[in-house]
């Protein structure tokens, strides 16, 4: 289990990057440009690792560990997705726990702009707390929904496809509908990547770092993109998850690459939404998610 | 000696401290060191005596006082659930106690002598109402002791007119609570019972109990009026939607700080105690059948679920700092009501089934754990509003900003109370909302409605984290306001003394041993009700208690859900350390430097991005959930 978890950890630190790249490099083929080498964000992130790390306002020691937070806590949720093979860190909690660590990732951008105390920052911050504040639930339904067909909470046999119940699979169809349509806000792409990259609020709570830690932030947008699509491929589709080892992680990758097309795409060709649309636009994806709840525990 | 005999060698001690303390009260340092002297002692029997009934089981019941004429006796009888009700009520008013030494200087035009007299009595009627076991004449007398005490205590500084109002309201509320609570036992009521070798009384709790079953078979109309005024009887106390609303947000900012502990932390607990010994320790096992639990279980999991997400929302609203605490209150009851809204709804299906009643069970360990965590997190961010109003005089959250330069151990107290009233994962909020959440996640399958009431469970949990960040990251973090500087400039230090630190520290540590090792609560839950068989009670000490292999991890019954703190302390401090090493791998160098504000720096109090910008998306969108924010003082 620690070899598939370290495993997990290292897939993600090496994989991110090439994903984000992908991703760049496919917007600016849709838009008509040449766009950077797949391998920038490599170049990046080490090119950021040098650079003078600035530290800014009042509480220095609350951006540090805002900084460090970032990375350990989606590293932490990386260890209980399964990647090719059984979820390495089932030992450690159920599904209420990646629900809470995955907030645990927003709690250290909430204080990335707390602490730098700048008008954008706490904007931005705003921002992304009512963000989490709408999202949350949609994950958490997936996840109730499946806990109730397995009967059971434990991540492997939650992470598992067990979202499709074994009469008419209404209430998994939705939520796949619902989850795909809620992925860019998941991720943090346009059009919903109102907290970080935004020009109107000059990043929002990312605006007063640089250097490593800026670094470890960007690391965190890039690895989103791989565990959120890790959870997402978990639970609706999960199949070749249980062949030998090499062969189950090439398979994940090939779904990872297929579902960042997908997030890709849809970035490229849309503006972002104002915070206001978002919440309205979330609300209503929580609403069609309240009624899959209610056709899972009538058992369809 | 017996249990029972150190409960009230508690209360004499208590009456005794009131007495002394009203007579020496000219001076403030003096009244406060007996008082914390009185309530330090009375919390050792008291402590002695919960302990003693968890580790050997119940002790023997005591008449003091019998009025047959009446139908009452005043007999004290402490069993493993009023142990962990008394336990919570001792380490909180010795606490709270022990804060008040220091923090009564910050009230320079009042004396204490309507102060610490009425805060030993309050202390008393609370063990009371706890320990008594009767329905009528004596629960009547604690609860008076315990209403028009606290009365007074919100009423503390007369002078303010608001602080008036809110103490009328409270005592209004409470009374009708009183009311509605003997009236309910007067329907029940059929006659004295001889049990043993005792003749209990007409209005006894065990004789109300023995005389249930056949009330439920000849008429059970009556017994679902008594329920229902017993509901609203003990939801008013508890803070329950709507009743809650209509007390809870005036009189908990209104009281002294250390009181508004009390009130948060403890007084509304003995809601929450009436409502566990009357929908479940009431009701004989036989009776089962006729008992309508699934329906009462649906009322109680519906208004708990109502309770969070209403008061959540109107919480996240508000901008005074203790009004803000307050409606959180409403809000954490919303929790414990639903955790046990489930265990009622569960129980019956669940002498069918053990899986379920595992599952009821748990449901009842999440309620009554939360009722022990919320105890310690609310009192404690009581105390840390209580130290910030102390530093800067003033409740309002938009005129504070920086504090943590100058209070960096409340800071870092705040901080660990936030997260765990959000349910910050290795906190203890999040150990028992776990709880909760397993209870209604997967007791869905026999309830049906119990998943929506997690889903909202779930999204009230984001929103209390939402108001908690605000609620620390405006005042300790973001940018110094000119309010704080003044009062820094003219302070050399603005941090609270040591002995307001000492309680907040200790408390904070129960945060974190608790979230850290949730074993040892659930131990200690196991044991109350190993030592509490009586009604259903039985029923539900009769499940075991589920072990991880890890020393500390906790679990349901058939192992479908899992929660190992110390796996996941391991693998986050390894993933913290890949962090910290990968910052160190470029060599940069640090350098320090100020924000950019786009040139407008020094003059930035005008557009500060205060506690009522925030969130500002969502609370267009929430107007409809009532609880105005008060205007800014």
């Amino acid at each position: 289990m620690i070899i598939y978890g370290t495993f997990n950890v290292a897939l993600v630190l090496l994989g991110a990057p090439f994903f984000e790249g992908l991703l760049r490099k496919i917007t600016a083929q849709v838009q008509s440009r040449k766009g950077p080498p797949v391998l920038q964000p490599y170049f990046d992130l080490l090119k950021l690792l040098g650079k003078e790390d600035i530290e800014v306002g009042e509480n220095a020691g609350m951006q540090r560990f805002a900084a460090y937070l970032s990375l350990a806590s989606i590293l932490t949720v990386a260890t209980l997705v399964p990647m090719g093979s059984s979820v390495p860190m089932n030992a450690a909690g159920d599904s209420i726990l990646l629900i809470y660590l995955l907030t645990l990732c927003g709690i250290a951008t909430l204080f990335a702009g707390l602490a730098a105390g700048s008008l954008y920052s706490l904007v931005g911050m705003s921002r992304e707390m009512m963000a989490m504040m709408t999202l949350e639930p949609l994950l958490a339904v997936a996840l109730v929904i499946s806990s109730i067909n397995a009967g059971s909470l434990r991540l492997d046999a939650v992470l598992n496809g067990a979202v499709y119940s074994h009469s008419l699979p209404l209430s998994g169809l939705i939520m796949l509908g619902v989850m795909l349509f809620s992925l860019q806000g998941f991720v943090g792409r346009l059009p919903f990547d109102i907290t970080e990259a935004e020009t109107e609020i000059m990043e929002g709570p990312l605006l007063e770092y640089s250097g490593p830690k800026l670094a470890l932030f960007k690391y965190l947008q890039m690895a989103k993109l791989m565990v959120y699509s890790g959870i997402f491929i978990a639970l609706f589709v999960p199949w070749g998850n249980t062949l030998f080892y090499p062969v189950s992680v090439i398979i994940f990758l090939v779904k990872v690459l297929v579902l960042v097309l997908i997030i890709t795409l849809v970035a490229s060709i849309h503006p972002r939404y104002r915070i206001d649309q978002a919440i309205r636009y979330f609300a209503g994806m929580f609403i069609v998610s309240i009624g899959a709840l209610i056709l899972a525990v009538w058992g369809y | 000696m017996t249990p029972a005999y150190a409960i009230i060698y508690a209360l004499v001690v208590c009456a005794g401290g009131a007495i002394v303390t009203l007579l020496l009260s000219k001076n403030k340092a003096v009244a406060g060191w007996l008082c914390f002297l009185a309530t330090a002692l009375s919390s050792f029997l008291a402590i002695t005596a919960a302990g003693t009934v968890l580790l050997s089981g119940p002790g023997e019941a005591i008449t003091i006082m019998e009025l047959p004429q009446l139908g009452s006796s005043l007999r004290i009888y402490i069993d493993g659930l009023s142990a962990i009700f008394i336990g919570l009520i001792a380490t909180i008013a010795v606490l709270s106690a022990f804060f008040s030494i220091s923090y009564m200087e910050h009230y320079k035009d009042y004396g204490v002598a309507r102060y610490y007299p009425y805060f030993l009595l309050f202390v008393a009627g609370m063990y009371g109402i706890v320990c008594v076991s009767d329905m009528m004449l004596f629960f009547f007398i604690f609860w008076q002791l315990m209403t028009l005490t606290s009365y007074a205590l919100v009423r503390y500084e007369y002078k303010k007119r608001e602080n008036v109002r809110a103490a009328n309201k409270y005592l209004l509320m409470m009374q009708i609570a009183c009311v509605l609570i003997m009236a309910a036992s007067a329907l029940l009521a059929q006659g004295p019972v001889t049990v043993g070798s005792e003749t209990l009384m007409k209005y006894d709790f065990e004789a109300i109990s023995h005389g249930l079953p056949g009330l439920l078979q000849s008429s059970s109309g009556v017994v679902i009026v008594a329920f229902l005024l017993y509901l609203i009887g003990f939801g008013i106390k508890a803070g329950m939607w709507p009743f809650g609303q209509m007390w809870l947000p005036a009189a908990h900012p209104a009281a002294p700080s250390p009181v508004s502990a009390l009130l948060s932390g403890v007084m509304i607990k003995t809601g929450v105690y009436g409502l566990m010994r009357s929908f479940l320790w009431l009701v004989p096992e036989q009776a089962i059948e006729s008992y309508p639990s699934a329906g009462w279980g649906l009322l109680i999991a519906a208004l708990g679920t109502i309770t969070l997400f209403i008061g959540t929302l109107q919480a996240l609203k508000q901008e005074q700092s203790k009004r803000l605490l307050a409606f959180h209150s409403i809000g954490q009851v919303g929790y414990i009501l639903l955790g046990l809204g489930a265990c009622v709804a569960l129980i019956r299906p669940g002498l069918q089934n053990e899986t379920v009643l595992g599952l009821a069970a748990i449901g009842f360990y999440g309620a009554l754990f939360h009722t022990i965590n919320h105890g310690t997190f609310k009192s404690l961010l009581f105390f840390n509003a209580g130290s910030m109003l102390y530093a800067t005089d003033t409740q309002d959250l938009n005129k504070m900003g920086g504090l943590i330069k100058f209070m960096p151990v409340t800071a870092i107290m705040t901080l660990i109370a936030s997260f765990s009233i959000a349910g910050v994962p290795l906190f203890n909020g999040f150990a028992s909302k776990w709880s909760i959440y397993v209870a209604t996640i997967l007791g869905s399958s026999v309830a049906k409605y119990l998943g929506i009431c997690a889903v909202f469970a779930i999204l009230t949990s984001a929103i209390t984290l939402a108001s908690f960040m605000k609620f620390f990251g405006v005042s300790f973090l973001s940018r110094t306001s000119s309010l704080v500087a003044e009062k820094a400039a003219r302070k050399p230090l603005l941090e609270v003394g040591w002995m307001m630190q000492i309680p907040q520290l200790i408390l904070a540590a129960l945060c974190l041993v608790f979230g850290i090792i949730p074993i040892g609560a659930y131990q200690l839950i196991a044991q109350a009700l190993h030592g509490s068989q009586q009604g259903l009670g039985a029923s539900l000490a009769k499940m075991p208690l589920a072990r991880l292999d890890g020393l500390a991890g906790i679990a349901s019954a058939d192992g479908s859900a899992l929660f190992d703190p110390l796996v996941l302390i391991m693998v986050l401090g390894i993933m913290l350390i890949i962090a910290f090493i990968i910052t160190r791998l470029g060599g940069s160098r640090k350098r320090a430097d100020e924000p950019w504000l786009c040139g407008y720096a020094q003059d930035a109090e005008q557009h500060r991005y205060g506690a009522h910008h925030l969130y500002a998306g969502v609370k267009r969108y929430i107007r409809w959930v009532g609880g105005k924010p008060k205007p800014h003082m």
